[in-house]
């Protein structure tokens, strides 16, 4: 608009009312509109009082949470009489009855602030972009200069499409942080508005704040495993995309783990297509990674106290310690895989029961027994992520990228190699982070299914109890929790309450129904049950009521889509498998290469020296990978000695040989 | 959609409480009456109902007449005023001023929608000015405000404060009617679409004259019909109308009228659901009948929506009591 142009003069869509039956109060007004005005559940208002106070004219920003509609009927009867009983009649009456549009609106601010008075009588007005950000408090963190704002999505209604912010220093911290996000499953909104989110968080996290990457636990399906690649998204997103000013590309840096199959070289993900495993790499852990966290896989019948007691024994003392005892007549054992220990195992309980001692060490016999049997069942049951040899392949702690996604894939591992990812990664972020060398300054943790990981109900498990810490004191090390669940009414009160941001998808009745919706109107209730596809309804320490927003589809590639033009790759041998690790880092590597390389070697010897290879990541791979195999004795060709003559034949023996 | 009125006229009204401040500081050593109920609402001595001669003048009887089941919405506007009148004080020998506020409207039907075409609302006091006394004739007089005589006129007017009271009420329904006049003409001298006065038309010549105004009048105390023209009356069934008749009474316009019945009156009294159109008195040759005809079907299609829950609803279509509701609203 030029300085020319007259500036438009807004017009008047609804009037405040108040009755001595439905008073106005200073969080609660009332006001009616003509029937075609673009007024819903969730519109922001503005009204404006006719009278100055203190020498300005107050104005009122409200957001509708309750409409009513009604004639001057006294009662339903009236009108079947008045219609025959015939329905159809009554489009045939001449006049239509008198009707209203009331609404109440909760006010989410007032400026002048002071003093705080009812809402006044006066005109209501649509919300323009520069009111939106008033109301909502933006405009205090949408300063030049002190911009912390991260675009959620969008406020749509009239011919307002404002874009709503979330405060940085509420959303990553240190002021509050967290975000929570509720939805029935299968409208794609949580997974998507979490990978919109990130998006908008990447590209708008002010630089005076640091640097910040994205830990994400794939928890079902291929939701997250295409983050790097293009989806498609219409001429709508695009255009919330530029009014948001988020780039519509997929994420450029990501980084995915994956634990191995049962059978050690395969990578258990859907993302193994042979295109696409440029960036993927291997997750395996050995016995020091592991016994930290034994907790996490014992549970509280297995370890009591006694075996809590062998089990630091064992941290402390056994594993990567030189060891030896005089029952185990002075031997020195070097403990640093589960094959380790179990060798360690067998010769203390054989020397106790040669000696037939009940006890060693103040540890029972019994309590060995019992955690030798736990310990060594580890590897077994976390199969293809804790390995038997003790081989370490993990996230690069230390070394984290600024703006790099990390994408720990879970989907297909059983409840307690999840829980064991769970914890232990969760941990060393915490623990990297307090020490200031992790490598970026902030971390979002983004967990799926948080009803499943941390429930409201049932045992205290070591998850839970992470996650927990997590949601009580991770805003002062920069650590963010962002969960997602069907059902928040399942997830632990201080999980959600500590969650200074909360996003609402679609809901279901029943869920609605519960009592931490109990603040919500009756209509907001029914907008949420019935929101559409790429709805939000926000919650936010700025914003004094739920507002409810619109948010582009992820420029990423969809799960499904991923899952069918990458298809994952089928089971392969051995060789296979090494040589698509190795062409990773050497693309002259060849399967005839890898065949000759192999050799007759067993399987642990080579997924070892895999392993070790993929690991260093060496200059030259061929030769790394050979140096890491047992060298094998050339095979000679024995030489045939000429059998000796029982009795030498006479040289004039014609019959001789 | 936005209503835009072709005029609106409003006076400043004061609410109750203001009036009674108001003539407090005018009359100090008067009392100010709070809480009295409306002339309005107080019973009054009703003239007694009666039978009136009216000329046939669409045959020679009066019969009942089908006005056919094609039902017609041509009515473009409805047309009501509303007056509310208190005691607000009394003066030395139970002189009463009152407070009388009177107001009308036009509510014009667009897409089956009602907006306001226009409206006056004008607030007025009306005392006996004869048995007040010098002072207080005086103060009234300068205190600028509307003031109205109701002893004007009447000479042979008692001072029993009844009859006073009964004076006042009468002139501001007098006024009441002025302004519906005044809004009626308005209508007729722009507009050629009929219009529904609630009441009749006689009152005001150029109403009476216009083909535009039709006028349905609710109220009986004075039946038109008696003998077999009666019997026949009260014997309609819905949808069908007395032949024409035409009225010419004292001080007032001739217009021609018939009875019309709006709904079935089956199990209630014989006026039940009846009420008596009024349009202009036909010129020369025109054929009464089609016409009676054809406004009878344009009111039988105001029958819905019901009035309800106005108690006059088997009479009142709903377009009137639209404007009832406006100038209560706006009153």
């Amino acid at each position: 608009m030029t300085i020319d142009e007259p500036v438009p003069t807004p017009t008047a869509l609804g009037r405040v009312v108040a009755t001595e039956r439905k008073p106005n109060t200073p969080h609660e007004f009332h006001f009616w509109t003509a029937l075609d005005s673009p007024v819903g559940i969730g519109t922001i208002v503005r009204a404006q009082g006719d009278a100055p106070v203190n020498g300005s004219i107050p104005q009122i920003y409200g957001v509708v949470v309750e409409g009513l509609s009604y004639t001057d009927l006294a009662t339903p009867l009236h009108d079947v009489l008045g219609h025959d009983g015939a329905p159809t009649a009554a489009s045939l009456a001449a006049t239509r009855r008198a009707e209203i549009r009331l609404y109440s609106a909760a006010v989410l601010r007032q400026v002048p602030e002071e003093p705080l008075q009812p809402v006044p009588m006066g005109q209501v007005f649509l919300a323009a972009d520069e009111d939106v950000a008033i109301a909502l408090r933006m405009d205090a963190y949408l300063r030049d200069g002190a911009r912390t704002g991260i675009p959620i999505g969008v406020y749509h209604a009239g011919g307002t499409d404002a874009p709503i912010y979330l405060d940085a220093d509420f959303l990553i911290g240190p002021e509050a942080a967290h975000l929570n996000i509720t939805g029935v499953s299968g409208l794609a909104t949580k997974t998507s508005a979490i990978e919109w989110i990130m998006s908008s968080i990447f590209t708008h996290f002010p630089a005076q704040k640091g640097s910040i990457a994205a830990v994400c636990f794939n928890v079902k399906g291929p939701d997250l495993c295409f983050l790097d690649q293009p989806g498609t998204i219409d001429d709508r997103d695009s255009a919330l995309y530029e009014k948001c000013g988020v780039p519509a590309t997929p994420f450029e840096n990501v980084q995915y783990f994956a634990p191995f199959k049962s059978d050690g070289f395969s990578l258990n993900t859907l993302r193994s297509n042979d295109e696409l495993t440029n960036n993927v790499t291997p997750l395996t852990w050995g016995l020091r990674e592991v016994l930290q966290y034994a907790e996490v896989l014992l549970n509280k019948d297995d370890v009591d106290a006694k075996a809590d007691a062998l089990i630091d024994f064992i941290r402390e003392r056994i594993v990567d310690r030189d060891f030896s005892d005089p029952l185990l007549g002075n031997k020195r054992y070097l403990v640093r895989s589960f094959a380790d220990l179990e060798m360690w195992f067998r010769d203390v309980l054989s020397a106790m029961e040669n000696k037939g001692n009940e006890g060693w060490r103040t540890h029972h016999v019994a309590t060995i027994r019992k955690v030798r049997n736990r310990l060594s069942n580890i590897s077994t049951r976390c199969a293809g992520l804790v390995t038997d040899a003790g081989t370490v392949s993990d996230l690069p702690f230390g070394s984290f990228q600024d703006r790099t996604v990390y994408v720990i894939d879970v989907a297909s591992l059983e409840e307690d190699a999840q829980d064991l990812i769970f914890a232990r990664v969760v941990t060393r972020l915490r623990e990297h982070l307090e020490k200031r060398d992790l490598g970026v300054n902030h971390v979002i943790v983004f967990v799926d299914e948080l009803n499943k990981y941390a429930p409201n109900d049932g045992q205290d498990t070591y998850v839970r109890k992470m996650l927990l810490d997590l949601a009580e004191r991770g805003r002062y090390l920069g650590l963010v929790l962002f969960g997602a669940q069907q059902f928040r009414s399942q997830v632990h009160r201080r999980v959600v309450g500590n969650s200074g941001t909360a996003l609402f998808g679609r809901m279901d009745a029943d869920e609605l129904a519960t009592p931490g919706y109990a603040v919500l109107s009756q209509a907001v209730k029914t907008k949420l049950a019935t929101l559409e596809k790429g709805q939000l309804m926000v919650r936010h320490p700025h914003f004094t009521q739920p507002i409810f927003v619109r948010f582009p589809r992820p420029a990423i590639m969809r799960g499904r889509d991923g899952i069918e033009k990458y298809p994952q790759s089928v089971d392969i041998d051995l060789d296979a498998a090494v040589l698509r690790s190795l062409r990773s880092l050497d693309p002259s590597v060849t399967l005839n290469w890898v065949r000759d390389a192999i050799g007759i070697r067993d399987d642990e010897e080579v997924i070892r020296a895999r392993n070790a290879t993929l690991r260093e990541r060496p200059a030259d791979v061929k030769k790394f990978f050979v140096s890491q195999l047992k060298p094998v004795v050339a095979a000679q060709p024995a030489e045939r000695q000429p059998a000796a003559a029982i009795r030498s034949a006479p040289a004039d023996d014609p019959y001789g040989f | 959609m936005t209503a835009t009125s072709m005029s609106t006229e409003r006076t400043a009204v004061r609410p109750d409480h203001a009036i009674g401040r108001w003539l407090a500081s005018l009359f100090p050593d008067g009392e100010a009456i709070d809480g009295e109920a409306p002339l309005e609402l107080v019973a009054e001595a009703a003239d007694p109902p009666k039978l009136a001669q009216a000329t046939v003048i669409e045959g020679r009887d009066l019969r009942a007449i089908d006005v056919g089941d094609t039902l017609e919405v041509a009515i473009a506007a409805f047309l009501d005023g509303r007056q509310e009148s208190t005691v607000k004080m009394y003066r030395p020998g139970g002189v009463p001023i009152v407070a009388g506020t009177i107001g009308a409207v036009i509510r014009e039907r667009r897409d089956r929608r009602m907006f306001t075409w226009s409206h006056r609302v004008d607030q007025r006091i009306y005392v006996p000015a004869r048995y007040l006394n010098d002072a207080d004739r005086w103060a009234l007089d300068t205190s600028g405000a509307n003031v109205r005589d109701t002893t004007a006129g009447t000479p042979d007017a008692i001072e029993h404060p009844l009859t006073l009271r009964e004076l006042a009420r009468n002139l501001v329904r007098n006024d009441r009617e002025s302004l519906e006049h005044a809004l009626a003409k308005e209508w007729c001298a722009v507009e050629t679409r009929p219009l529904l006065i609630d009441g009749g038309i006689s009152a005001a010549q150029p109403i009476a004259r216009s083909a535009c105004a039709i006028g349905v009048v609710k109220s009986h105390r004075t039946l038109y019909v008696q003998g077999d023209a009666l019997r026949a009356t009260l014997g309609l069934e819905a949808a069908q109308r007395t032949s024409v008749f035409s009225i010419n009474p004292e001080k007032r316009a001739p217009v021609a009228s018939w009875y019309l019945r709006l709904r079935d009156r089956a199990g209630r009294d014989p006026m039940w659901g009846l009420v008596r159109v009024e349009v202009s008195a036909p010129a020369g040759r025109d054929d009464i009948g089609a016409r009676a005809d054809e406004v009878s079907r344009w009111i039988l299609a105001e029958a819905a929506p019901l009035a309800l829950p106005d108690g006059r609803w088997d009479k009142m279509v709903y377009g009137v009591r639209d404007c009832e509701e406006f100038l209560r609203a706006v009153m």
